[in-house]
């Protein structure tokens, strides 16, 4: 209820809101900005030619070994790479994935693996994505480690990234990738791409399929 | 609960779609003559709640209906500590100093594009909350927005 109060506020604000200065003079013609082009490409890609799995072995959110090929063999395995100081495309991948596994049969979602490689592992211990990930799902796995060993696994799945460095503002910037890829618990090649406009409800509709190894 | 996030949603899809009245009866300077100037509103307001406890994003449309360009110069809120306004090319994001509404045209911030970053959250925004944000231009002074926060897997194109 006061939720509510607070909501029909804010609108009220809202709808006073009003632009203060209302200069007249000056009309220089700026050069018009680009503005963004609408992509809509299809959620999910089937590969020609499946990768094979990244043979890689970091640390998970609890700070042990993690071998992802002996871990995830012959489980339907999702793996993304992404960083938690990231406000946009990560939190947001993450999200669909959690909420489209939660609409999975229990025994699924128990078999399904959802793999979150840090790009920057410096700032995501194993604690820091840990605390994150469990946001969002407990079961999603978090890993972390050397760089270069977490880039070339990126790389051998088509993924490029590049270490975490300082902007002029001396911000550190890091970078994500762009796609999920989905292995198969029948092969346990990556069969399926998912690029980064990928909706909840894609996910939803594709996981059911992923997690038997079927193309969606 | 059920009536309370409908009505929360409600609210925020008004309070997002929430014009600027601009410069009243003597909008509409559509010619490119001397008299021209921006004429600015915003639109499409939303921030999807965060994971973080620290950061967040936010996305908006800033409609540019006059013949004359503005510049957004700045972005604060209550909510945060800093508001950046952050371009996004690939996987890579940088931060952008002064970003061009043109004449007659759009500046827009979305996901997987443009985003503002909100740094140093006072408190983690929670979904059906509203997040003030006051955008300051070149020529067009203030201008305040109220954005809703949506769930954290919100898509405004398929508005849900």
């Amino acid at each position: 209820m006061r939720k509510k109060t607070y909501a029909a506020t804010a609108l009220l604000a809202a709808a006073l809101m009003a632009l203060s200065a209302c200069d007249s003079s000056g009309g220089g013609d700026k050069p018009a900005t680009v503005v963004a082009e609408q992509s809509s490409q299809q959620a999910a890609t089937v590969l020609d030619q499946p990768f094979e799995k990244p043979d890689l072995v970091l640390t998970d959110t609890h700070g042990e070994k993690y071998d992802l090929r002996k871990e995830t063999a012959g489980r339907p395995t999702l793996i993304y790479f992404g960083y938690t100081h990231c406000p946009d495309i990560c939190p947001l991948t993450m999200s669909n994935i959690a909420v489209a596994k939660s609409k999975l049969p229990k025994a699924e979602q128990d078999k399904l693996r959802v793999v979150f490689v840090t790009t920057d592992p410096a700032r995501d211990t194993p604690a820091e994505l840990g605390k994150w990930l469990g946001m969002m799902d407990r079961q999603f796995i978090g890993l972390t480690g050397d760089f270069a060993t977490i880039q070339a696994a990126a790389r051998s799945v088509g993924i490029a990234i590049e270490p975490t460095k300082k902007d002029k503002n001396g911000k550190l910037v890091s970078v994500h990738g762009t796609q999920v890829i989905a292995f198969s618990p029948k092969t346990d090649a990556g069969y399926v791409v998912y690029g980064e406009s990928t909706t909840v409800e894609d996910f939803t509709k594709d996981l059911p399929k992923i997690v038997k190894g079927q193309n969606p | 609960m059920r009536r309370a996030t409908t009505a929360l949603l409600t609210a925020g899809a008004l309070a997002g779609t929430a014009l600027l009245s601009g410069c009243g009866g003597s909008a509409s300077a559509s010619g490119d003559g001397s008299g021209a100037r921006p004429d600015l509103s915003v639109g499409s307001a939303y921030m999807p709640q965060p994971v973080s406890d620290s950061m967040a994003a936010g996305f908006l449309t800033i409609v540019n209906k006059g013949g004359a360009a503005d510049e957004l110069t700045s972005v604060t809120s209550d909510a945060a500590g800093s508001v950046t306004a952050h371009e996004t090319v690939g996987g890579t994001m940088r931060e952008a100093d002064r970003l061009t509404v043109p004449a007659h045209g759009r500046l827009e911030f979305r996901s997987g594009g443009d985003h503002l970053m909100f740094d140093g959250l006072k408190r983690r925004p929670e979904q059906g909350q509203m997040v003030s944000v006051v955008l300051h231009f070149a020529k067009s002074g203030e201008l305040r927005v109220e954005m809703p926060v949506k769930p954290a897997t919100y898509n405004p194109s398929t508005g849900h």
